[in-house]
């Protein structure tokens, strides 16, 4: 294998809320184009570090450094603005928003237009959008031909599978570097887990420069896409490496798998 | 011997208004923004007030309310005390503590804590939330009629504009003492009135604009400490 | 098609005709047929359903045709109302309060920012006026476009620190900071106390007074043409402005900040710059309200900024809609007249809106003229 430069170094990562160490001196590295899944139980400290990693909270401990480039005292949307994308395990669409909208909001970094284009030099606005209106269709096409067709309707008439798609859009559509899944199979049945692989598939095929960090429970999920799996537990990084290590992994067998592996 | 007896009255019926009202504009709101039951619990207290202008008689006039309490006072160290005064702090004092058993020590403050922590995990263990709810507003409603009993008793007289003052202000108290935290509306309440009897001494004119001082140290105190005196930290769920 | 631009204009007509008659009628008949011909408009444009959908179709499909045709009759009212000068009085309000709405909506209804202060800031706008023209001297013209900014700059410098707070804190340090307008302006000296500021002269443009009665057409029109013509110019720039902004990257950001700020932080919105934003754009709008209401009347005093107000200013906007454009002006031009219309509600006034805004929220929150979604055309 050849090595890539990293894009993502966490170093002895710490989030405390009160007096609970959530998150305990973990350290993960991230390559340009990688996928990495993380796993681990309940509580285990997973969608903190997605938290902490996107400015929504402050470490008490650790370094971020993303792109060269210490995190530390940035907030969220200049953290966003950087090159971390994400999409939330409970979904965060505003459901009273077209899907265009729901879309074109994670473009809004990268407008070149403001407040005179809107008002005055109306011409040069919409010109923009009507080529940020074609990049969110493309994108929405990828995931469903159906839905650029239904892009002036509210989210909320969308069913959950084209909701989860909608979301994965707006991270997309920002050109992120460093994508960030938290359990994108949440609530799925198998069927749509499976679609959902096959859109994951899609992505990586569509950016391959493209990290993503994947949050999952559904194994198949994360054997099917990670080159390289993280597993945490109370806080910590307890074991990391190929899929299959992970899974003979005593440690993890027993805090995580053992379910699984008494399941199957 | 029937005053007193009307005093439990009213507060009883204020308590089962408050009730009505959450009934009326804020259950039906539960799904919606949180600030949208915010403007129609206002909404509603406009209208709760200008009804009380237009069909009460007379009703933009003061009212005279009943002295009760014992009048004139004594000195200590040069510093003028009123009788009255002090049993309204009595009353104030019993009022707090009693609403702090409440909450701490029975079964339904239990329930109430329960819910404004994590509503729908108090559900499943088995905590009638309408219920629930429903005294959390009957308690609330029935302190401000307490408040606004002590308060007719201090001025001698009533006015129907004179409850959102005092709601604005008993909110800001509440909110520099700490959200969610009894004793914080003690500590807040003081200190507001401390701040407001402060400026009317040291401030020329200032009787007038106490309630300036006392609202901007409050602007003050949700910037630097939003989370109040006594308060903790909330950390959002992601 | 030419169906279409009839259909427009001949709806168009109708309602001008009915908002007439329902204003002037006096006798009883006239007033009951004016009621009895508007309820049966409404019940057949609801429940004829080809009606309905025809009619939207036309206005769409004829959009430059349909606002021509409404400023034509915007321009037209004054002298439909003639002979009843109160009456150009009451629109001119009406028109004012489609101005303060539109500002107050990019608040509450865009970035849901929840401004309980409208009245003190239009009264920061009307006071300006009065201090600039009756104490420095100023033109009224000039006081009018300055007025605005002290309304933006206080609010900015108050209610920055203020504006990261969540949940109900904002809303409640803004009714704190009406008492705290009204307390000062009652108090202080130099805003001439519970008197207010007497004798603010009236506007003059170009050499025309607009205490001098305008002919239009070789007709004589009231004075109070004169605002209600420079009103009409506002409350238009105002809503065209704002209609901008809402269908732009800024309404965007602002929508999703007040439906889910965290998903909008992710997405590289400030929260603090978007609600900053929307904050001090709304309030020069709101400002601009106070400051032409106080040109137009001549005189400010502390009880026309009270906190009623401010529940007045956002009645308007949830009854039309919240964070809809056409929704304010709706909302602004039922409001304002109907009490005026029916003397004996006026006392009930304050209270019929508090029951309005109730009833709405628990049965139609999305208002009489629900936001659409933006189409970016």
């Amino acid at each position: 294998m050849s090595v890539s430069p990293s894009l993502l170094e966490v170093a002895g990562l710490t989030v405390r809320f009160g007096g609970l160490v959530a998150l305990d001196g973990v350290d993960v590295v991230v390559a340009e184009g990688e996928t990495v899944g993380v796993i681990g139980p309940n509580g285990s400290g997973k969608t903190t570090f997605f938290n902490a990693l996107t400015g929504l909270l402050v470490p008490a401990a650790g370094e971020i450094v993303f792109l060269g480039r210490r995190l530390a005292g940035l907030e969220a949307h200049a953290i966003a603005r950087l090159g971390i994308a994400r999409t939330f395990q409970a979904s965060r669409l505003c459901l009273a928003l077209s899907v265009f909208d729901n879309i074109l909001i994670g473009m809004h970094a990268g407008r070149r237009t403001g407040v005179v284009d809107f008002v005055v030099r109306r011409g040069r606005f919409l010109g923009e959008m009507r080529t940020a209106i074609e990049r969110v269709s493309h994108l929405l096409a990828l995931f469903n031909g159906d839905l650029p067709r239904r892009g002036f309707e509210r989210v909320g008439q969308l069913p959950q599978i084209d909701r989860r798609r909608v979301e994965i859009c707006r991270a997309l559509a920002a050109e992120p570097k460093l994508l960030l899944l938290d359990e994108p199979s949440a609530g799925m049945n198998p069927e749509e887990t499976a679609e959902l692989m096959r859109d994951l598939q899609i992505v990586r095929e569509e950016m391959p420069g493209l990290s993503v960090i994947i949050i999952e429970h559904d194994m198949f999920v994360i054997e099917g896409v990670s080159q390289r799996v993280v597993a945490f537990n109370y806080g910590r990084k307890i074991a990391e490496g190929s899929f299959a290590e992970i899974a003979g992994h005593e440690e993890v067998r027993e805090a995580y798998l053992g379910k699984e592996a008494a399941r199957a | 011997m029937a005053l007193p007896l009307t005093f439990a009255a009213s507060i009883l019926v204020t308590g089962l208004v408050g009730v009505a009202a959450e009934r009326v504009c804020v259950k039906p709101l539960a799904r919606a923004s949180p600030l949208m039951t915010l403007l129609a619990t206002l909404s509603l207290g406009l209208v709760i007030r200008e009804s009380v202008l237009i069909f009460y008689p007379r009703g933009a006039d003061p009212k005279p309310f009943p002295q009760l309490l014992p009048q004139g006072g004594f000195e200590v160290g040069g510093v003028a005390i009123r009788y009255e005064s002090l049993v309204i702090l009595g009353i104030g004092l019993a009022a707090m503590v009693a609403v702090d058993r409440v909450i701490n020590r029975t079964k339904m403050g239990a329930a109430i804590r329960a819910v404004a922590q994590e509503p729908e995990a108090a559900q499943m263990m088995g905590v009638n939330l309408d219920r629930t709810v429903d005294a959390t507003f009957f308690l609330g409603s029935g302190l401000a009629a307490v408040a606004g009993i002590l308060s007719g008793l201090y001025y001698s007289e009533i006015h129907f504009i004179m409850g959102i003052t005092g709601g604005v202000i008993g909110f800001s108290a509440a909110a520099i003492g700490g959200l969610g935290n009894v004793y914080g509306a003690i500590v807040g309440g003081l200190l507001f009135g401390v701040l407001q009897t402060t400026a009317a001494a040291l401030i020329p004119r200032g009787s007038e604009f106490r309630d300036v001082v006392a609202f901007a140290v409050v602007m003050l105190f949700l910037v630097f400490k939003p989370s109040g005196i006594l308060g903790e930290k909330s950390v959002e769920r992601v | 098609m030419s169906h279409d631009l009839a259909l427009v204009w001949l709806a168009e007509a109708a309602v001008f005709t009915l908002v007439v008659a329902g204003i002037l009628a006096e006798r009883p008949w006239a007033l009951g047929a004016t009621g009895a011909a508007i309820v049966a408009a409404g019940a057949l444009v609801r429940f004829v359903p080809r009606l309905g959908t025809t009619l939207a179709g036309a206005f769409a499909r004829r959009r430059p045709a349909a606002l021509g045709a409404g400023v034509v009759l915007a321009l037209a009212l004054p002298l439909a109302l003639r002979s009843s000068p109160y009456w150009t009085f009451v629109a001119t309000l009406a028109l004012l309060y489609v101005t303060i709405g539109q500002g107050l909506n990019l608040q509450i209804g865009t970035a849901g920012v929840i401004n309980l202060a409208g009245a003190a800031f239009a009264g920061l706008g009307g006071y300006s006026v009065g201090l600039l023209t009756v104490a420095a001297g100023w033109p009224s013209w000039l006081a009018v476009l300055v007025g605005p900014w002290v309304a933006v700059a206080v609010g900015t410098i108050l209610f920055v620190p203020i504006l990261k707070t969540r949940g109900h804190y904002l809303a409640l340090v803004t009714i704190a900071f009406v008492f705290i307008f009204n307390i000062l302006m009652n108090n202080l000296e130099f805003t001439g106390g519970p008197q207010g500021i007497k004798n603010i002269p009236t506007l003059r443009l170009l050499g025309h007074a607009f205490t001098t009665k305008p002919v239009l057409a070789g007709v004589e029109l009231p004075s109070h043409a004169n605002f209600y013509y420079a009103a009409l110019v506002m409350a238009g720039l105002t809503t065209w402005v704002l209609r901008r902004l809402h269908d732009s990257w800024l309404g965007l950001a602002l929508n999703t900040l007040r439906d889910d700020e965290i998903a909008a932080r992710c997405c590289g919105v400030s929260i603090t710059r978007g609600k900053l934003l929307a904050f001090s754009i709304g309030n020069f709008f709101i400002g601009l309200g106070g400051a032409f209401y106080a040109v137009m009347v001549g005189f400010v005093s502390p009880p026309d900024f009270d906190f009623g107000y401010s529940l007045v200013m956002l009645s308007v906007i949830i009854i039309g809609g919240v964070d809809s454009i056409p929704g304010v002006v709706l909302g602004a031009c039922l409001l304002v007249p109907l009490p005026e219309r029916f003397r004996f509600l006026h006392e009930y006034r304050l209270l019929l809106y508090g029951v309005v805004i109730v009833v709405m929220l628990l049965y139609r929150p999305q208002g009489l003229w629900p936001a659409q979604v933006r189409r970016y055309r």
